[in-house]
């Protein structure tokens, strides 16, 4: 009771901000604890010569774990593939994520059916999704796999089987889960728009492009920062849908950072190698973000004059 | 122990005329729970099936965790080394024994098979089988449940539509292989496991034993890239090329076998377990056409029968009364007539001398012989059981998938694996 | 042409699902067979391969418990961070939003450890604390969307009228931004149902969720996609069936989340 006393006796704005830390203590404290802390450890863990399996080993390396994985080809390579692949991923998703706002914006009862059908692919556990494209495009028996291979449109091996064609088919099945994800996203924001300078807008007679490309666009732009950064962010920590699908392969042609990661963290348990791998993901995707919000502020200089 | 079957009789007589209380006396394991970490494979159900059985018997609750090969190891590892005490008895492959005894994570049986030798009859158990699923450098690290022989699946119309016989040699295995290939018809005269991982890697040492190669020197040094291997990984990319079916580098067991079970594939070599599949017309075309034979060996090489499968393994973290009712446990499931009862249920599991002269099993799997002979001449250290054997089985995976899909020359990619290996050791 | 966009998204579901019913024999037939006779099996299969009562139990437990935790906590943060006036509190949402960043290799290992020193490693509640983490910050980030979207004069008002700081925010700014906390506990209950590393790490037999089962039901020897699409009528039905109805606020969580 003392405290409650001693607490209305503060100024006003004490005690607000007093409260408000109260409010926001709990969920700040919790995601440090487990989900920042263990970034912090992995960090110097990193250093170490450190494998669970063989605790005797373990000894301060410095960056030692880190040269040996640019050192390694298969490190390179599923850095070169998550790149490509979040890379070739977001940017078709947005491509046709916004066109498929753009069609959906108008208002009416067959357009919100769509848009609640549309939210199926988000929906379904990404570890289904895999195997659903693993089943139907196996070129031996696959509902679709077995037609394209026998009309040669498909490598014999089928989409997934053959090293050109692979990557490129998981970004499709990518394409296919996120893409309505990333209609809502840019739709949502289509939708906040203000109503009266989208009609000065077509008062003024300018064309349905010049409309688009003038008004619409700039004041996206919150919305497309948005959905970009969050599905780089999936993107590239992309696992369920390879891991049962083609588990890295034919020849590496999949092999992701995360699948990467997986190997050497939980089926060896080398805790060195997957921290220093982990690390370079972060960092990767920090520097992809700092270059969004640059991108983005840039966009909103020119566009909004702001 | 030894006398344990009249007791329980006798006890479950009493408990008919005495309240429980008395009861749980005669049930020696009354109150605990065993957690089994269990592989995926035919085996599984029927586990899980039983163990109610075990439970009436001896009171101790087994509790099955039926999971994938990836899991299975991801989960029961960090089990060990988190010493978690997760799961009390653990189905360990084959291949994992050697990292098992170097990290002591089951507990060494030695001393309790020896003391319930008797009991357990083991002179009945196929010595390769008790050698190579659990027994590592003097210890042994877990008990043979569930023995798999390599056998060639062939299809007797097919062959003899060519007016061929079933290959006695791996020479033969491939130019015959070749001859059934029509890919108009789909018809395809071999198949085995392309894909990225334990499946690509373990079907080719199998044929890499087979062809006269092998992955560790008589010192159990790496040789991975010796002119016996390369060779050999240059027959099976030909194999591949102009014999399987065009997806079969992207395999893994299951694409596999629905190969075959679908009449796509002429000859496969696979492993004993998924014998009984190819009788059952539920999921089987070939229910008629389908033999069983020993799998050939390269054309002057004494025959080299591969033997694999699954030992069950006590948590050497577990509580001492929990190892000792999971070892009561083992040694019920192998016991002749439970085992017997196992094996009817399609567990596919082999395991004693004398189910392969049963009546009721031959009765159902005529492939037995097979079996046998495979079990009498069977190796089961041509996929090197070494504590570094999970890395170099990852390393061969990547490799020769990449040689079949044509991005990495046979000796090429072996060399790299050999170079990665060593840093191994 | 929105039907048959729309189409496209839903066949390949629509194939998962009818796989149930095809009997094993026609799953693998080359050329494959759109004709079959349907079967049952594949339900009854299920049913003696899996506990299914225990896997929707452990389900259900995971992403409503995890909903329950985030909106518990991070509802009240996106509140303090959208009402603050301290320079920081941008920088912390961000943190928030970022967060998603982190590989799940990263944080599951030393997470495990701690689960064995607390006791609770393969239970469900190690999946919803882990799961929280993720779900948490994305309530955060959501909140704090709505409450800045919220005039302040509402909440100013309130404290002028006599209410408490906690009776404004309770009273008066909560229930504004209720269909925000349905579209959290919407979000944050979708993440925990499809989860797979975290859960098939953590989990046991009695703890297993449907995603790590449907996984299993991948087997090494004989992976039915009977089997496979039986069991994704448990898995996915409810989840797909859940946000389809409730997209309203699926909807109006993500165009909150823009601003």
């Amino acid at each position: 009771m003392s405290t409650l006393r001693l607490a209305s006796r503060l100024p006003f704005e004490t005690r607000r901000k007093l409260f408000l830390l109260t409010l926001g203590a709990p969920a700040l404290v919790y995601v440090l604890a487990i989900g920042v802390g263990p970034v912090a450890q992995g960090v110097w863990y990193s250093l170490f010569d450190y494998s669970l399996i063989h605790p005797a080993r373990r000894h301060f390396v410095g960056l030692g774990n880190y040269a040996a994985l640019f050192a390694d080809a298969s490190f390179r390579n599923a850095l070169l593939n998550t790149i490509v692949f979040s890379g070739a991923a977001v940017a078709l998703e947005f491509a046709t994520g916004l066109g498929l706002a753009l069609l959906l914006w108008r208002d009416s009862r067959f357009n919100q059916i769509c848009l609640a059908l549309l939210l199926v692919p988000v929906t379904v556990t990404p570890i289904a999704v895999g195997l659903i494209f693993k089943g139907l495009l196996e070129p031996d028996f696959g509902m679709i796999g077995y037609w394209l291979a026998h009309w040669g449109w498909s490598d014999p091996r089928g989409l997934l089987g053959a090293t050109h064609t692979s990557l490129a088919t998981l970004v499709l099945i990518d394409i296919w889960e996120w893409t309505p994800l990333m209609a809502l996203i840019l739709l949502a924001g289509l939708k906040a728009l203000p109503v009266d300078v989208l009609e000065a807008a077509t008062a003024d007679g300018s064309t349905l492009l010049q409309r688009f490309w003038m008004v619409i666009l700039p004041l996206l732009l919150p919305a497309i920062f948005l959905a970009l950064v969050l599905r780089t962010m999936d993107a590239f920590r992309v696992f369920d849908s390879i891991y049962v699908t083609t588990g890295g392969g034919p020849a590496g042609a999949t092999d992701t950072l995360m699948m990467l990661a997986v190997k050497r963290g939980l089926q060896f348990f080398d805790i060195g190698a997957a921290s220093a791998i982990g690390n370079t993901m972060i960092l990767c995707l920090a520097l992809i973000a700092s270059l969004f919000v640059l991108l983005i502020r840039r966009a909103d200089r020119l566009a909004n004059g702001r | 122990m030894t006398k344990r079957k009249p007791a329980v009789g006798l006890l479950a007589l009493t408990a008919l005329l005495v309240p429980s209380g008395v009861f749980a006396q005669a049930k020696p394991y009354a109150g605990i729970t065993l957690a089994l970490a269990s592989q995926n494979d035919q085996f599984a159900p029927v586990l899980a099936k039983l163990a109610p059985q075990f439970e009436a018997a001896t009171g101790a609750i087994v509790k099955v965790d039926i999971m994938d090969y990836g899991t299975l190891l991801t989960k029961t590892t960090a089990d060990f080394v988190g010493h978690t005490k997760g799961y009390d008895l653990v189905t360990m492959d084959i291949v994992w024994s050697g990292a098992f005894a170097e990290n002591g994570y089951t507990v060494d049986l030695t001393n309790w098979i020896k003391r319930d030798a008797a009991e357990i009859d083991t002179g009945d158990i196929y010595p390769v089988l008790m050698q190579s699923l659990g027994g590592f450098a003097g210890k042994q690290m877990a008990f043979p449940f569930a023995g798999y022989a390599n056998v060639l699946a062939y299809r007797k119309d097919l062959y003899a539509a060519a007016s061929l016989t079933p290959p006695k040699t791996m020479e033969e295995l491939v130019t015959d292989a070749v001859k059934l290939t029509d890919p108009a018809k789909h018809t395809f005269g071999f198949v085995a496991n392309g894909k990225t991982g334990p499946a690509g890697a373990q079907d080719w040492m199998q044929y890499n034993s087979q062809m006269g190669g092998s992955i560790v020197d008589a010192a159990g040094k790496p040789v991975i890239n010796s002119a016996a291997n390369v060779e050999s990984l240059n027959v099976y990319k030909e194999l591949f090329a102009k014999a399987a079916p065009p997806g079969a580098a992207d395999y893994d067991w299951d694409g596999r076998e629905q190969s075959f079970r679908n009449g796509t594939v002429a000859t496969m070599e696979t492993w004993s377990v998924g014998a009984p599949g190819y009788y059952d017309p539920k999921q089987s075309k070939v229910v008629d056409t389908v033999a069983i034979e020993a799998a050939p060996s390269a054309k002057g090489l004494p025959p080299r029968y591969g033997v694999g499968g699954w030992g069950m393994a006590i948590n050497a973290d577990s509580d001492p009364k929990k190892q000792e009712a999971a070892w009561a446990f083992i040694k019920w499931l192998t016991s002749p007539e439970i085992h017997k009862q196992f094996n009817l249920e399609g567990a596919g599991s082999f395991l004693r001398r004398s189910e392969m002269t049963d009546k009721d099993l031959l009765a159902k799997f005529p492939f037995l012989p097979v079996i046998a002979t495979t079990f009498e001449n069977g190796n089961g250290d041509y996929r090197p059981r070494i504590p570094q054997y999970p890395e170099i089985q990852d390393l061969l995976g990547t490799a020769v998938n990449a040689v079949l899909v044509g991005s990495a020359d046979p000796k090429a990619a072996l060399d790299e694996v050999q170079a990665k290996a060593e840093k191994l050791f | 042409m929105l039907a048959t966009i729309v189409t496209l998204f839903l066949l390949p579901v629509a194939w998962l699902i009818a796989t149930a019913y095809k009997p094993a024999a026609a799953m693998f037939t080359s050329p494959p067979t759109f004709l079959f006779v349907p079967t049952l099996d594949n339900f009854r299969k299920i049913g003696t391969l899996y506990d299914l009562p225990s896997l929707v139990r452990s389900s259900l437990t995971i992403s409503i418990g995890s909903a329950l935790l985030s909106l518990l906590i991070g509802a009240p943060c996106g509140y303090a961070l959208a009402r603050s006036r301290s320079r920081w509190a941008l920088a912390i949402a961000y943190l928030f939003l970022g967060i998603r960043t982190v590989p799940a290799v990263a944080t599951l290992l030393p997470f495990y450890l701690l689960m064995r020193d607390v006791g609770l490693l393969g239970t469900t509640a190690a999946v919803i604390l882990i799961d929280t983490v993720l779900n948490c910050a994305f309530v955060t980030w959501m909140m704090f969307s709505y409450v800045r979207a919220l005039p302040p004069e509402l909440n100013e008002a309130a404290l002028t009228d006599g209410c408490t700081l906690w009776g404004a925010f309770w009273r008066v700014d909560l229930p504004c931004v209720r269909s925000g906390l349905v579209a959290g506990a919407l979000f944050s209950i979708l993440f925990s149902w499809n989860d797979f590393l975290y859960a098939s790490f953590l989990t046991r037999l009695d703890s297993k969720p449907l995603a790590v089962a449907l996984v299993t039901a991948y087997g090494t020897y004989d992976i039915s996609w009977g089997t496979l699409g039986a069991l994704a009528h448990v898995a996915l039905i409810p989840i797909v069936l859940m946000v389809v109805a409730l997209n309203r606020f699926f909807i109006g969580g993500l165009v909150r989340g823009v601003h």
